[in-house]
């Protein structure tokens, strides 16, 4: 399950932010947020996926480096939020 | 714009205790390295010399900061932030800052609901301010204000955003540590540190690449400063010396790097903040090198960008979301513009005492909040390329980023001239300059733009793999740079490269007021200065420390409108008291004692013209220089040729040269046997201004004057600017047509004529004309008396009313009358008028 919704969101980020580039370069640590990739347009637009796609909701206060810098983060999040679907 | 990812990142595995640790070998190269730091802010006379000193301390205190256990550093480093506030400000001030600081954060921890807490922070912060504006009376000192100011205006609504969410306990070293951060105490001007960030970045990277870190964004900073200084010093232009095409290039882009002062100062905050264990971001990322709207506002000042980003920016977006994304973000996108232009204000109030509302404000606020949300909506439609691993580079890609880089650059320099200019209008009037002569030089600056802007969007040179050697070469290039810096400063080194080179190393060097700073501080006293509200002038900084209800000259209600030439005139038979003491305007609108209308026998009547500072702004009655010489000269007289002096005060504040036309007249009316002429600095170019804004008045201008206007093609009632642009190349015409006036008329009524120097309290931009003056002055049958040196030996402080006002204070005017006597004393004919007074 983690791993499916982990590569779930890693394709989003392929297609819509990175396209063209090769994904065995997006590890789980890679910076999002500080590395330049999600700035604020992207990181909402990562955020409505993630709540449309498992039916999670977002405070605006989540939205910051510390929940979204890396897939490693967006995983621990996402488990405190719905732990199934990191399990 | 293509963005790249950082991969040096420090392993998750080690604990903050590990990361703490620095080796022996490591510390004594970061000691070393701020050795030369500090020498180098000594030769450059970084800031301030307090600001100097405060480094040896942050410095010193770093040394011990790096051996403490790690749960002692955030306490140790609390606590010296708390000592610097005496340190800086004196230990009454700094007293009282820290206590009004500590009953705001212990609002921020009252065991209330939210809410009620909000409340109690906005009433306290409306108490605060109606003390700030001079409204309610504040028990502690002004100079606090400012500090204070920027201490709390901030960083309480980031703390108290952050206490409601997030979970992790706020211990009270990190509060006090937060609140008074170390160098906060010499910085009004300081970057919104994010709380959150802040304290997870303490020692969130090895203690050494953290320190090392720190010391290459202060060697960052100072270069950024060194630039900035160049700039303002030599480069930067007032908008009445823009005149062709050449000039509005280098005053467009000058105007725009005068921003570096800002970027080097948060580099230097944040970098000293490293040496602390605090792992901060970036506050700038090379800016000049934006390639969109959305570019630049993610990368100038990215602190601010991230504050607003959290506590208003997402939140805004998360309420809106409702309506769509796109709209949404269009929403808070504006919203967010225009809460920035509001709090700009709101900064100003706490620095300055008063708000700021004028239309370049709002406008350069909304006009840069629709081209971001233009670039965001296409940026949402088609992205922005994006980079994992090292971009491949062509011609094509080169030359398109260049492009777009140079059109933001350029477009930034129009838009930020528009936001720093005094008025809509003064701006309006710059692009007149596009009508001057077009020449080569006009590309100077453009092309020197394009070339920077080339040079940096050249591929970076591969870092290597190996962090330690990539974090090696950084430092070898900043120990280069800095020794480079200390070298050139030395006096012995640049002097031996030729007279230029050592000039300008030696007014790099130096921190003080540009030409163009002093020329608008010396205008202070008589105008609005609205471009002192903006970062590009220093002379704000000068300003925060004025009270709030410091009395300027001004205001004070000593003047009226008359409908002649000179416009104003002294209200006659007043009395004003003042914080100097009183000021009586005689039934004649003297600034003095009464005296008869008609001249008693064998007396020596002089008619002293000049400004205020003849007028004695900031002394009271008696204490002015004309009424301590006056009573000298008729107690111990210099000359048995009169019986008695009258010395009559005819200054009268604000007068420019051609005014004095006006108070000669009256001096003739009231049978003065002699005038003395004083003059203050910068004649020619207050004389051409001042007949501009007579002619776009269209009021009544003297024979001898208007001649000349007609020669420069001054039309009466055209634009002021304009007119000044056209008489300034005429402005020794005009002074000396109203010198040859004054001194022709003495002549023809048998009056003696002195013109006398006067100068300011300190060296600036009214140095310039003095030859020229003097020249003319004797030229026009004046005899010439040159004060120049009558405050030399003494420290500006001393002689001045203030730091915000030059005006002579009481010891000043005693020095000014001193000299006079003496110089009467040795040359009594000056005084004394052809033929023998009866």
């Amino acid at each position: 399950m983690t791993q499916d919704v982990k590569q779930q969101i890693k394709d989003y980020i392929m297609a819509e932010f990175l396209p063209g580039e090769s994904p065995d370069e997006l590890t789980d640590t890679t910076p999002l947020i500080s590395g330049g990739i999600l700035d604020s347009i992207a990181t909402l637009k990562l955020v409505m996926f993630i709540e449309e796609t498992w039916s999670v909701a977002f405070a605006p206060h989540e939205v910051d480096k510390e929940n979204l810098d890396t897939l490693e983060s967006i995983m621990r999040l996402l488990g405190r939020k719905k732990p199934e679907l990191t399990r | 714009m293509n963005s790249t990812i950082a991969t040096d990142r420090v392993p998750a595995s080690r604990s903050v205790e590990e990361r703490g640790r620095i080796g022996f070998g490591d510390f004594c190269i970061a000691a070393a390295q701020l050795v030369v730091v500090l020498l180098l802010l000594r030769q450059f006379e970084i800031e301030s010399k307090v600001f100097v000193q405060l480094a040896g301390v942050a410095f010193a205190g770093f040394a011990i900061h790096s051996f403490l256990p790690l749960r002692w550093r955030l306490p140790f480093f609390a606590a010296l932030s708390l000592a610097s506030l005496p340190l800086v400000l004196g230990l009454l001030n700094g007293i009282w800052l820290i206590a009004i600081g500590f009953v705001l954060i212990g609002i921020c921890h009252l065991p209330l609901a939210a809410y009620l807490r909000v409340l109690l922070l906005v009433g306290a912060g409306a108490l605060l301010a109606s003390q700030r504006a001079g409204l309610l009376p504040a028990p502690w000192p002004e100079a606090i204000w400012p500090i204070l100011g920027s201490m709390f205006m901030f960083r309480l609504i980031v703390y108290f955003y952050d206490l409601g969410h997030d979970t992790a306990p706020v211990s009270r070293a990190q509060s006090v540590g937060y609140f008074f951060m170390l160098p906060n105490a010499c910085f009004p001007l300081f970057p919104v540190v994010d709380f959150k960030t802040w304290r997870r970045s303490h020692y969130s990277e090895d203690a050494y690449v953290t320190y090392q870190k720190g010391i290459d964004w202060i060697v960052r900073g100072v270069i950024h400063l060194i630039l900035y200084r160049y700039i303002y010093y030599h480069v930067a232009l007032p908008p009445s010396e823009v005149t062709g095409p050449a000039e509005l290039s280098q005053y467009l882009v000058s105007n725009f790097l005068l921003y570096l002062r800002v970027s080097g100062l948060f580099h230097l905050i944040v970098g000293l903040l490293h040496l602390y264990g605090f792992n901060l971001p970036e506050t700038h990322n090379r800016y000049l090198l934006a390639s969109s709207f959305t570019d630049f506002w993610r990368r100038i000042n990215i602190y601010w960008k991230d504050f607003m980003q959290k506590v208003f920016y997402f939140p805004a977006v998360f309420a809106l979301k409702r309506f769509g994304t796109t709209r949404a973000v269009i929403g808070a996108t504006m919203f967010v513009f225009v809460l920035t232009w509001f709090l700009h204000s709101y900064q100003w109030f706490w620095l300055r005492g008063r708000w700021l509302f004028v239309p370049q404000d709002i406008l350069f606020w909304s006009v840069l909040g629709v081209l971001v949300v233009l670039n965001s909506l296409y940026e949402i439609k088609h992205g922005r390329k994006r980079r994992l691993g090292k971009p491949t580079w062509s011609w094509r890609g080169f030359c398109l980023l260049v492009a777009k880089t140079y059109a933001t650059f350029l477009f930034m320099c129009v838009l930020w001239s528009f936001w720093t200019a005094e008025s809509v209008h003064d701006w309006l009037g710059l692009w007149s300059a596009l009508r001057g002569r077009y020449s080569i030089d006009a590309l100077l600056y453009p092309a020197l733009a394009l070339a920077v802007i080339a040079l940096g969007s050249l591929p970076q040179t591969a870092r290597p793999a190996d962090a330690a050697r990539a974090r090696a070469r950084e430092r070898a290039v900043t120990i280069a740079s800095m020794v480079a810096l200390v070298v050139v400063s030395i006096e012995a080194v640049h002097t031996r490269l030729g007279p230029d080179v050592a000039t300008l190393a030696h007014s790099l060097r130096s921190a003080h007021l540009s030409r163009l700073d002093n020329a608008k501080l010396e205008r202070g006293y008589y105008e609005g200065l609205l471009s002192v509200d903006r970062f590009n002038s220093q002379l704000w900084e000068v300003y925060a420390k004025q009270p709030a209800n410091w009395m300027k000259i001004e205001s004070a209600g000593l003047k009226r409108f008359v409908s002649g030439f000179e416009q104003v005139e002294l209200i006659p038979s007043v009395a004003l008291s003042t914080p100097h003491g009183t000021v009586s305007i005689n039934r004649w609108g003297m600034r003095d004692q009464d005296y008869a209308p008609t001249r008693p026998p064998k007396t020596l009547r002089a008619a002293v013209l000049g400004p205020s500072s003849v007028m004695g702004w900031g002394v009271g009655d008696g204490a002015t220089f004309e009424a301590l010489l006056e009573e000298r000269l008729n107690k111990e007289p210099v000359t048995q040729a009169v019986e008695r002096v009258e010395l009559l005060n005819f200054g009268i504040p604000g007068y420019q040269p051609p005014q004095q036309l006006a108070a000669f007249d009256r001096a003739l009316r009231l049978e003065a046997n002699s005038v003395i002429y004083v003059a203050t600095g910068r004649e020619l170019t207050r004389s051409a201004a001042y007949l501009a804004e007579a002619l776009h008045k269209r009021l009544p201008i003297p024979l001898r004057l208007q001649s000349i206007a007609e020669r420069a093609g001054a039309r009466p009632g055209a634009d002021e600017a304009a007119l000044a642009k056209l008489l300034q190349p005429h402005s020794g015409a005009i002074l000396a047509a109203v010198y040859a006036e004054i001194g022709g008329r003495a002549k023809a009524h048998g009056m003696s004529a002195l013109w006398v120097f006067l100068p300011q309290v300190r060296a600036g931009s009214w140095q310039e004309e003095t030859q020229q003056s003097v020249t003319l002055a004797a030229a026009a049958g004046f005899a010439v008396l040159d004060l120049s040196d009558v405050y030399a030996g003494h420290d500006p402080a001393s002689v001045r009313l203030a730091e915000w006002d030059d005006h002579p204070n009481a010891n000043g005017h005693r020095l000014v009358a001193d000299r006079l006597y003496k110089e009467f004393a040795a040359q009594p004919d000056k005084l004394l008028p052809p033929t023998p007074i009866r």
